[in-house]
This record gives C-alpha cells, structure tokens and sequence, in this order.
C-alpha cells in the first residue's frame, strides 16, 4: 500500500502537480481570451463591466431580487429550467451536482495530499480516501445517470436529436469518457484500507498507468478546455444570471 | 466570391474580421452563456411564421455568432491572424437576426437568464454598422426622425391636428399626456379617445404639441441608434421639456413609447427622469377599483380576449391592470387565450418588422388571430397601436382565405372578429364619441350640405 502515495494510484505527485498546472495555465489564457473577447479587446474593461453591473439599477418593472436569491435559487437551484423543464432540470442537476461535487471532492483530497506531502498534520491517506470514497461513488452515478438521460434524450427525442451539434456532443461524450474512465481507474486500485484487489486489476503498474490516464484527461478536458467549449455555459450562464438580476 | 477572396489582403494578426464595439461585454458574454437547451425554438413566433427553418432559430443565431466571434478572437485566431468570414453566409446570418419582432419570449424562456432584446439590438447595431441591415424602409427611420421628428413625413406644427375641439388640454397640470407619433398621426382615433377619456375622468393633462418628438424607439429597435444619435437626442429633449412642465407623471397609450420612456429613456440620459411614467391603463384599473368609473353603454354579451403587447407586457412587466379593465367593461365575457402574459405570442410588428418584413409581419399576426378564433373571441383587443395595426391587418389576411380554406369562419362569414385598442373601448362605454376630428368635420360638412338641399 506504501507504493501509492497519491490516492488515484499515481505514484508521483510531482507529475500530477505539473499537469494540473499546465491545465490550469491553459484554463487561464483561454478566460483572459475570453474576456479579452467579451470587453471589446480588454478584459479589464470587461472585468470592470460586470463588476459594476452585478449592482446596476434595472430599468422597467422587473426588480433586481437580491443577490443570495440569485445564487441560491437560479445559481444553486436552477429554478429557470425547473419551470421550463422538470425533465431537464432533474437532467441538469444530477450532471451539475455529479461534477461540481467530485470536483471539489478531488480539491479536498489534493490539498490533504499536499499537507501530508509537507507533512503538516497527521494525515493517514488511506484512511482520508476511504472516507470520501461513498460521497465519490454517489455523486459518479450521479454523473453517470445524468449522463446517460443527456444522451438517450439527444438520440431518442427527435427535436432535441435534430439540433444538436457536434459542440453539444463533444461536451456530453467526453465527460462520459471521464466518468466511466474514474470508475474503471477505480475498479483497477487495491481497495484503501484493506489492499485487496477489485475485480479489474492485480496489476499496480496497470491500475497506475490507467489512474494517471484518468486524471490527465479528467485535467485537461474538466478544467483546460472549459474556455474552448461549451462547458463556458458553466462559468458564463451564473455569470449573465447574476448581472441580470435573477429571477424566473 | 471565392476569387474576390482570395485577391483580398489578409487581415492583420490580432484585427477582428468583425468589430464588437457596440456590442456591451455582458452582451457579448451572453453569447457564450448558451446551455443550447432549444427551449428557445418553442416559443419563437419567427420560426414558426418560418416554418420551423432553423436558420431563424434564437438558439442557432446565438451558436452563429459564438462561432464568429470564435474565428475572429480565439486562440488560433490570436496566434495565426482572423479568419476570413465569407461575407455571404455574415449576409445571411444578418438575414436570420433582422427577421425578428424582438419581442423577448426567448429571454423569458431562456435558462440561462439571457437577456436577447437588449443583446440583439446592439448586435443589429454592429451588423448595421458593417453594412448588413437594416431592412426594407426601416433605413429611413434616423433620417425621419432626424429631421421631421416624426416617422410620418409629417410637420411638427401638424403635432396638435389630431385634438377635437371637445378635448381640453390644460395649461398647466400634474399629469402630461405623451400621445406618441402613431396615435397623433396616423391613428388619431387612439389619441383622441385617450384624452376625452382623460377629460371624463377629469384627469387635467399637458400635452406638449410641437415640443413633442418621435421616442425613436423604431430607430433603437432596428440597430440605428447610432445615426446621428437621434434616440438621445430625442430622449433629452422629451425628458427636459416634460421635466420643464413640472409634471409629476406622463401618461402613455402606446406600449411602443411607454417601453422607450420606461427603460430607454433612461438608458440614453443616464438618469431617470424626475416624473412617473404610468400607462393609461394602470390609471383605468385603479379607478375601475375604486368605483369611479360609470358605463354608459354595454355590449351585447361578446366574448373579449386580451392581446399583451410585448413592450407593455414582457419588457415592462404590465400585465394585470389591462385585464382588470378589460373584465370590468359590461356586456362582455372576458376570456384568456393560449399563451398569455410572459409567454404570449408576440403580433409580429416589433422590431421593425411590419416596416421592413411585411409578409412575416402578416403570418405572425394571422397565428394570433386563430389563437383568439380558438377561444371564439368576437374583440381582441390590445394596448398598442402596432399590434392593433398589425393584428387587424393579420385578421384581414385570415378572413381572405375565408372562401379558399377549411377555416372555421365559412359557415359565417359575417362574423368578423372585431380588432380595438382598449382605449377605444372604453371610450365607446363611457359614451364618448370615438370618432376623430377628420370624421366629424366630413359629418359637419355632410349635415351643412343636408341643410342646404
């Protein structure tokens, strides 16, 4: 058990560290684009837009609610596709609460990898994953279903079928790549506490290399490409709700 | 065009093929906020009157522009110059963007809280700017506006023509009555009912005459608020000469001004004016509520419906005071159609539309007279000239086909669904003359001429 030091089985966490950054850093230059592009040519500008606007008084008679309403029932809640769509909404949050919430399950693990690594704290990592390790499960079949309805609903329903574009699909398989590929990083580890293998592996040079694959792809697809693809609906979409004040 | 392309000079490394300037970073942001859910493509009263070509899709005009903008200031385009756009398919995009009324039922509907008036207006301007609209005569609004102050071709010493001599307009008064050009144009009946019904109500009112100058929403709305400046222009003057009055509150019976002093007005001066804006209908509500209102006449038991136009209803949130006249006038059963409110069907006029793109104008407005034949409607009525114009010229249309289709209205032909303005109605049941100084002076001239035989 000693050989895993980090809990996806990556026996040197010097060589995740240098992946997230570089993910991060290409994260970073695609929003400086990106805002570069929404402020006519200068993010600042558009920085200093949407500051000023998240408390802008609105013209006409729909009121700015406040701004904890804002985040917590169209942010949080999602209560414009509730209202338009049950279906969708169920849809929506079953993928938005599956990878907001492994995502910061995935932080939570790699700052206590990183106090241990420093060696603050006494901080047995095995004990750490296995106690997240049912939170992880229930949130990736969260992901998983909502996954798979997106992709029944884009194939079985035939206007949704006819509007969708490689853009929507690339979204939706690639992030049921990464899901099913965390199952089976998963499936090919030693159980944390007790070391037994699961069914997929006896094979630690085969469960790491397939650990590193997973969380490289998880990187640079989950956090890198957000600029370049859809996925900015994630960061735009609160964002726009927010300067616009909210509301169903 | 593939060899015009290619004898064209690249455009240098980090130049835009298409500029953003008028477009707000918000705005701009919002075309990345897409979730592409076609929630959108239900409701869009453009797509159906296109038969559902995807092409005028809310949602597909969005992903059009997100692409641009992609070509234009992604990465690639940072590290290798912006590519060139073939100029046909930004004329058919632009194509896509003018043929539609504005009327917002996609911002309604839009889960990511997009707000699409605001946002296609200032790309409008931006395509405008580029050469790619607007359409049809809406070009000549700004030179219009700019210069007779009206879109009509009209004097503005020909401001007060539209006032009967029975009218009063006080010196001075708390309330300013802001007619808008349509009702003081070419619409009078709207005009003059709204003042002899001010008048019953004793309701003294300012009306500013020749001081009063176009809202310029036509110009805002199709993309041209930058030629000349005119809706500024027009917005200060408007604000400063009501505000020199001293009025407290300026009544509209036009949703088309009433949405422009509500949300672009202050928009254009940067500050909200120091007087109310009401709606007469807002007044007429609460009068009814308070039982100041006595009827004259009723109507012979006719079903009534409701046509919320989208600047009153949707961009100002004015929905409930329109019904609670409505449901009060005698004689009449008040019943809802489909789509009603928030999500009712826009009549298609807005947006520059019924101006530049008649024909879907029509096919929009015929949509909302069989939504009104459903509920078997015998008046629909509405609170704004446009809509009036556009959905009795939709009616129009529906009843041509009378003779050649399966329409319900075969078996009786006669019974012509009537098209009113509220205000009109009301003015009928109070007892006031609906007729406009035109008519009555042909009257006065026919009795003079009965006399003399």
């Amino acid at each position: 058990m000693s050989d895993f030091v980090y809990y996806s089985g990556i026996p040197s966490f010097v060589v995740m560290l240098g992946i997230a950054m570089v993910a991060i850093v290409i994260f970073l230059v695609g929003m400086y684009l990106n805002m570069k592009k929404w402020g006519n040519g200068s993010a600042s500008h558009f920085l200093s837009v949407f500051l000023k606007k998240i408390n802008h008084e609105k013209y006409g008679h729909h009121p700015r609610q406040s701004l904890l309403s804002t985040i917590f029932l169209d942010i949080m809640l999602q209560r414009r596709i509730l209202r338009r769509s049950p279906f969708r909404w169920v849809m929506h949050m079953l993928i938005f609460i599956g990878w907001i919430g492994m995502f910061v399950l995935s932080m939570v693990f790699a700052m206590f990898e990183m106090l241990h690594l420093v060696g603050i704290g006494n901080i047995d990592l095995n004990v750490t994953r296995n106690s997240l390790d049912f939170a992880n499960e229930i949130l990736g079949y969260m992901l998983l279903i909502g996954l798979i309805i997106a992709i029944v609903r884009r194939l079985a329903i035939s206007d949704v079928s006819k509007r969708t574009q490689m853009f929507d699909w690339v979204l939706v398989l690639g992030t049921l790549v990464i899901t099913i590929t965390g199952f089976m990083a998963e499936g090919f580890r030693p159980d944390a506490i007790t070391g037994a293998w699961t069914f997929l592996g006896a094979n630690i040079e085969l469960a790491q290399a397939f650990a590193l694959f997973h969380v490289t792809i998880s990187l640079l697809f989950c956090i890198a490409y957000i600029p370049y693809s859809k996925y900015m609906h994630m960061l735009a979409a609160p964002m726009v709700i927010l300067v616009n004040g909210g509301g169903e | 065009m593939a060899d015009e392309e290619k004898t064209m000079p690249e455009i240098p490394k980090g130049q835009p093929f298409i500029k953003t300037e008028m477009i707000d970073p918000i705005f701009m942001m919002q075309y990345d906020a897409c979730t592409r859910c076609g929630e959108c493509e239900k409701w869009c009263p453009a797509l159906d009157a296109k038969d559902g070509d995807r092409k005028y899709s809310p949602m597909n005009k969005i992903s059009r522009f997100r692409e641009y903008m992609g070509r234009s200031y992604g990465l690639k385009a940072k590290l290798f110059g912006s590519k060139r756009l073939d100029e046909d398919d930004i004329q058919d995009f632009a194509d896509a963007f003018f043929h539609c009324s504005t009327c917002g039922v996609c911002a309604t509907v839009c889960e990511a809280g997009i707000n699409t008036v605001d946002m296609y207006e200032a790309t409008r301007q931006q395509l405008v700017m580029r050469g790619n609209g607007p359409y049809g005569k809406t070009v000549n609004f700004p030179k219009l506006i700019g210069e007779y102050r009206n879109p009509y071709l009209k004097q503005q010493s020909q401001r007060l023509d539209w006032i009967p001599d029975d009218v009063e307009i006080a010196e001075k008064a708390d309330v300013a009555y802001f007619a808008g050009c349509t009702a003081g144009f070419n619409q009078q009946v709207l005009g003059v009912c709204t003042a002899r019904v001010l008048n019953h109500l004793n309701v003294p009112f300012i009306y500013l005459g020749e001081e009063e100058w176009c809202c310029s929403s036509a110009i805002i709305r199709t993309g041209q608020p930058h030629k000349g400046d005119i809706p500024k222009i027009t917005a200060l003057h408007n604000v400063e000469a009501l505000e020199a009055k001293g009025v407290k509150q300026v009544m509209f019976a036009c949703a088309g001004c009433y949405r422009v002093a509500t949300i672009d007005w202050p928009k254009q001066i940067g500050r909200k004016p120091n007087f109310e804006v009401v709606h007469v209908a807002d007044l007429l509500a609460q009068l009814i509520q308070e039982g100041k209102i006595e009827w004259k006449k009723s109507f012979d038991n006719k079903i009534i419906t409701y046509h919320d136009p989208c600047h009153l209803g949707r961009h100002c949130g004015v929905y409930e005071t329109p019904r609670v006249v409505l449901d009060n006038l005698p004689g009449l059963k008040f019943v809802e159609m489909d789509r009603i409110k928030g999500l009712q069907r826009c009549c298609g006029a807005g947006g520059g539309v019924k101006a530049g793109i008649p024909d879907m104008a029509l096919d929009i407005a015929s949509e909302r007279i069989r939504d009104a034949q459903a509920v078997k409607a015998d008046i629909l009525s509405s609170c704004c000239p446009f809509c009036r114009r556009n959905i009795g010229d939709g009616r129009d249309s529906v009843y041509d086909q009378v003779g050649s289709t399966n329409y319900d209205l075969r078996d009786n032909p006669d019974n012509e669904m009537q098209v009113e303005d509220m205000i009109v109605l009301v003015a009928e049941l109070m007892g006031l003359s609906t007729k406009i100084k035109s008519q009555e002076e042909e009257e006065e001239k026919l009795d003079h001429l009965k006399d003399k035989v």
